[in-house]
């Protein structure tokens, strides 16, 4: 189908970008991988008066890492994302996941920063952005800031960015020794988007107790939903096959929201959940162990 | 020269289509064309009240709206004929007014703001409502005549209807009965009683519908060039709306990128009318969401059956009732599914019903090998069950009632040649039968079941010429689906003795070439093939007289080798074929030009069966399945270029997994299709690709077939479900009787277990 028509910017620079943001508010949108925005605009279903196109704006890609970060430039391809040796020495947890986005065409096209941006709750990075604790850099023509991943998911489609905002970069620590992750999800078919996803970051100390245990559900809210649960029953003990499936039942049951749709009902999808969660769960504790027993060798 | 049959030659169109340089339909552009859009209800059912276009035709660039009342008052009596809606809109998506304009773009711009005032009334949607006695009759002035389009997918004849007290929405009803029924289950040491049920599906062929229309100057002739399967079939519905004798109609079938059965007729003839009332050729090609909601998908079904069998592996009743969704219009299929049911087994006691609903949705329409994928689920999964309970190997309880050529079908006549006891002796032999045992000790399940098509037949004629560049020019007029075209290039070569490259095959439309049935119910092969040998047979006869003169020989002592005629034996007689060509060419010229005809009728069916095989493990707590391996073993009847054959059991198995795993057609209360994306209607993709996809080939040859071929499309998609649910219930003893099997349906399943 056809969009309705709409006016086009391609944006010679960030402040370019933001200066039309300024002017049009929000009437105006950003185009980056076009992945989601141009199919809704297709339907019809997104009619923006004025298309903000970033792809020309080169400072907006590349992956680096900086101190105990790794900062994603917004634009950053999924695909280059998927490939970095940076992201997969750093952030496995990104490197694991990024095969479960869409398909390898889709992900060449669309950007890191656009789909955090666009928060749709079945996307597989708004969930390991809270899992991992992100940090999202944005920038507006009044100045930056700084949103924590977890504050930054809204509503459903809605984030704490301004109309005048502009997600820049993404801040993604580095995982310590101690650490472990996993993601899986299931869908109709790979590529689709999951009926339910999982991504857990935990972490141990030396003695194989839990520090930290961060397991974010996707496709289960409004938004990328992180587990009290898990953290809750999880932290100061040692994970045990029992503490994960009680931890995991435990999240399935009260700390999401499913709603049923064609493709699952609510039912089946906590059911996924507790699977999901408890299999995530049990093979990142079986790579923190690893790698602290790597720390305690090294 | 090596036989050309059974050369593997790659597909005469193939390297153009991935290289995007053949012309779909959507690509042609007529001077002066208006482009084409719809306007459709969002209601199951309602009264239209008022139609306000205004708005809409006021936008630049805008030719006109046209709606009910521009166009003639024709009775729906199928589909393509509801062309818009009068005062009652049927389904969602029912088409209400169409807009024309300058532009793809501004069409649809204009057609969103095309204010249209309905009064909802009370519809039905769903097969379990509609088959109540109180249900809201979709037809509520009752139904419009007889369905031209139902005839044309049909491939059986007779039936009776029921007479019980019915839902006013039944409309077809055909039951074949046999012996005693009530003895049989007597005689039976186990009875398997169940409910299966199969999803309505799409074709989700990836080219969209795409037609263009042109009324000739003077107004009495018109030309349409369109992506169908049947292009004389058009050419009749047109001239029908169009108030023109058939032959003033030139239908031009362009390249059909899928069909599936799903491209005979849809809209041709209301966009015929549109050309026709605006003056201007009008083209219309539909988008992914319009095909999802407004064409003609597979019906979805429930069937019930009860089977009876002795613990030695005779079947003794069989009983089966199936029940079709077809949506607004009925389909034709309630004779063809009690044939299905009921003919690939021998039982002396069944009865086989076929009965169809109607509903307030999108009517349906045929898929490949229409209600066989459906019938075998139900069927083939029942027999497995059957199997099971009485701890008899499933193959050997199919090979034990297989029917066998001269058994009865279901409607008591004989079964023609055909050879499922030849494809249930091949899976027998096969290695991953007989290893099924070291798949089982890794928890994975292995499952089987059997498909038959009876075959379509369509009479049909070519004409055959040799050019004076000594090709070999064959003009026909059937639709190219599935590599006819080289495949006929094979008949004709080895026909007359020269290369397939030396052939040229032209396709015709309705004016220019013979007439040729609708490319459906695997048959093109089948019935034109022969017509093509006729033809070519004459023009070699002719060709080896006119050489006979030349070379003062007796045309029996004549050889056709290397594309040249001769002596046997002797190459240095030999005049180009050519040259001999040029002489019936040339001015001044006595001899008559080398043109030959042929025409074919098949006296009866060629029956194709295709066994399968799947090997599935199953997350028990997720509910997924993934399909490991999947053997086809298909009687072709002789595999013309088995490359083709390999490459058409590939497409219909790979449709099947879709019935088996993912495809399934939603409509919520309101009787809106949910799945209208590609997004949410899930197709297979290639990485559902089983690890081990093997195809083998058996062949009885069909005898009036082409050198013994027979139809080959449509075998291969009947039987994947029923193997693949096989397989499930093998691997975690879970039945599942509802298709698709979901991860939710199977994991349900498992809990029930």
């Amino acid at each position: 189908m056809k969009p309705c028509s709409f006016e086009y910017v391609k944006a010679e620079s960030l402040e370019h970008a933001l200066a039309v943001l300024v002017e049009h508010g929000d009437e105006a949108k950003i185009l980056a991988g076009g992945q989601s925005l141009v199919p809704a605009m297709n339907f019809r279903l997104a009619q923006p008066a004025v298309l903000v196109d970033l792809n020309g704006v080169g400072a907006l890609s590349g992956i680096e890492r900086v101190d105990g970060m790794v900062q994603v430039g917004a634009m950053t391809r999924q695909r280059s994302a998927e490939r970095s040796s940076v992201l997969s020495a750093h952030v496995p947890l990104v490197t694991e996941t990024m095969p479960f986005i869409a398909h390898a065409q889709i992900r060449n096209r669309g950007t890191f920063g656009g789909s955090i941006a666009h928060a749709d709750p079945s996307a597989e990075l708004p969930a390991i952005s809270v899992a991992l604790s992100a940090t999202l850099q944005v920038t507006s023509s009044r100045g930056s800031r700084s949103i924590a991943a977890s504050d930054f998911y809204v509503d459903l489609l809605t984030t704490a960015l301004e109309a005048d905002e502009i997600l820049v970069r993404v801040d993604l620590p580095i995982a310590v020794p101690g650490s472990g992750f996993a993601f899986a999800e299931v869908s109709r078919r790979h590529g689709d988007y999951a009926l339910v996803g999982v991504a857990a970051s935990v972490q141990c100390d030396a003695s194989g107790v839990c520090q930290q245990a961060r397991v974010s559900l996707l496709s289960v809210g409004p938004g990328p939903v992180l587990s009290t649960s898990c953290a809750a029953a999880l932290i100061g003990e040692r994970p045990t096959t029992r503490t994960i499936a009680d931890a995991a039942a435990a999240t399935a049951s009260d700390d999401i929201d499913p709603e049923g749709d064609i493709h699952a009902s609510a039912r089946f999808r906590r059911h996924l959940a507790r699977v999901l969660v408890e299999r995530t769960l049990t093979r990142a504790f079986a790579r923190a162990a690893v790698s602290a027993g790597a720390a305690e060798q090294a | 020269m090596t036989s050309i049959i059974g050369r593997e030659i790659k597909l005469e169109d193939g390297a153009p289509k991935v290289q995007g340089q053949l012309k779909f339909g959507s690509d042609l552009v007529l001077h002066g064309q208006l482009y084409a859009r719809l306007v459709t209800s969002p209601h199951a059912h309602a009264l239209v009240t008022a139609i306000d276009t205004t708005g809409a035709t006021k936008l630049e660039g805008v030719h006109s709206v046209i709606t009910a009342v521009d166009l003639p008052d024709i009775a729906p009596a199928s589909r393509s004929m509801l062309l818009l809606a009068k005062d009652r809109v049927r389904f969602v998506g029912h088409p209400v007014a169409l807009v024309l304009a300058e532009s793809e773009a501004i069409a649809q711009d204009a057609a969103d703001q095309v204010l249209v005032n309905y009064e909802p009334q009370p519809h039905v949607t769903g097969l379990e409502a509609t088959l109540a006695l109180n249900a809201a009759p979709v037809w509520p002035e009752g139904l419009p005549g007889a369905s031209a389009e139902a005839a044309a997918h049909g491939a059986v004849g007779g039936g009776d209807s029921g007479g019980a007290e019915a839902s006013p929405n039944v409309a077809g009803d055909s039951t074949f009965e046999r012996g005693n029924l009530e003895q049989g289950f007597a005689e039976a040491d186990h009875i398997i009683e169940c409910t299966y049920r199969t999803a309505g599906v799409h074709q989700s062929y990836i080219e969209p519908h795409a037609t263009l229309v042109e009324i000739g100057p003077t107004g009495d002739e018109a030309t349409v060039w369109t992506a169908t399967q049947g292009t004389f079939f058009v050419r009749d519905a047109v001239a029908a709306v169009l108030s023109m004798e058939a032959s003033s109609v030139r239908v031009v079938g362009t390249p059909v990128g899928g069909g599936f059965g799903a491209k005979f007729c849809l809209y041709e003839p209301l966009l015929a009318l549109a050309a026709k009332v605006s003056g201007r050729p009008v083209s219309m090609t539909m988008n992914r969401m319009e095909e999802m909601i407004t064409a003609t998908p597979a019906p979805a079904t429930r069937v019930k059956v009860k089977l009876g069998a002795k613990r030695t592996g005779e079947m003794t009743a069989l009983d089966a009732e199936l029940v079709m969704d077809c949506g607004c219009f009925p389909g034709s299929m309630s004779i063809l599914g009690p044939m299905l049911m009921g003919s690939n087994y021998q039982c002396p006691n069944q009865r086989v019903q076929g009965v169809e609903v109607l509903t307030n949705s999108p009517s349906t329409g045929a898929y490949r090998a229409p209600a066989a994928p459906q019938c075998a689920f139900a069927i083939e999964s029942a027999i497995d069950e059957m199997a099971r309970a009485l701890d008899l190997d499933p193959l050997e309880f199919r090979a034990a009632n297989a029917s066998k050529p001269g058994d009865k079908m279901a409607m008591g006549n004989p079964w023609p040649v055909m050879g499922l006891v030849e494809v249930l002796d091949a899976m027998r032999n096969h290695p991953m039968w007989r290893d099924r045992e070291q798949a089982r000790a890794q928890g994975r399940g292995i499952g089987i079941a059997i498909g038959g098509w009876p075959g379509g037949i369509e009479p049909a004629a070519a004409a055959c010429s040799l050019q004076g560049d000594g090709v070999l020019q064959i003009q026909i007029s059937s639709v190219d689906l599935t590599g006819t075209r080289t495949t006929f290039q094979q008949i004709a070569a080895e026909t007359f003795g020269i290369e397939p490259d030396q052939i040229r095959i032209i396709s015709g439309d309705t004016q220019s070439g013979p007439f040729a049935g609708s490319t459906g119910g695997s048959k093109i092969t089948y019935t034109v093939g022969p017509a093509i040998m006729e033809a070519v047979a004459e023009v070699k006869q002719q060709v080896l007289e006119l050489a006979s003169g030349v070379l003062e020989a007796d045309a029996e002592d004549l050889e056709i080798k290397d594309g040249a005629v001769q002596v046997k034996g002797a190459p240095q007689s030999a005049i180009p074929l050519a040259k001999l060509a040029r002489k019936t060419m040339s001015y001044g010229s006595t001899h008559k030009p080398l043109y030959g005809q042929g025409r074919n009728a098949q006296p009866g069916q060629a029956p194709g069966f295709c066994g399968q095989l799947a090997e599935v493990s199953v997350d028990q707590d997720t509910g997924e399945v993934t399909v490991h391996k999947l053997l086809l073993i298909q009687d072709v009847g002789k595999a013309i270029n088995p490359l083709l054959v390999r490459g058409q059991m590939q497409g219909g198995a790979m449709q099947g997994l879709g019935w088996a795993l993912y495809e399934e057609l939603s409509t919520n209360e309101d009787g809106q299709t949910v799945t209208a994306t590609l997004s949410d209607y899930a197709l297979p993709h290639i990485a559902h690709l089983p690890t081990e996809f093997v195809m083998e080939t058996v062949e009885v040859p069909a005898p009036t077939g082409p050198f013994g071929a027979k139809g080959v499309g449509e075998p291969p998609v009947i039987a994947t479900a029923a193997a693949v649910a096989n397989a499930v219930a093998d691997a975690v003893g879970a039945r599942v009787r509802s298709l698709p099997l979901s991860p939710p349906r199977v994991l349900a399943a498992g809990r029930e277990n």
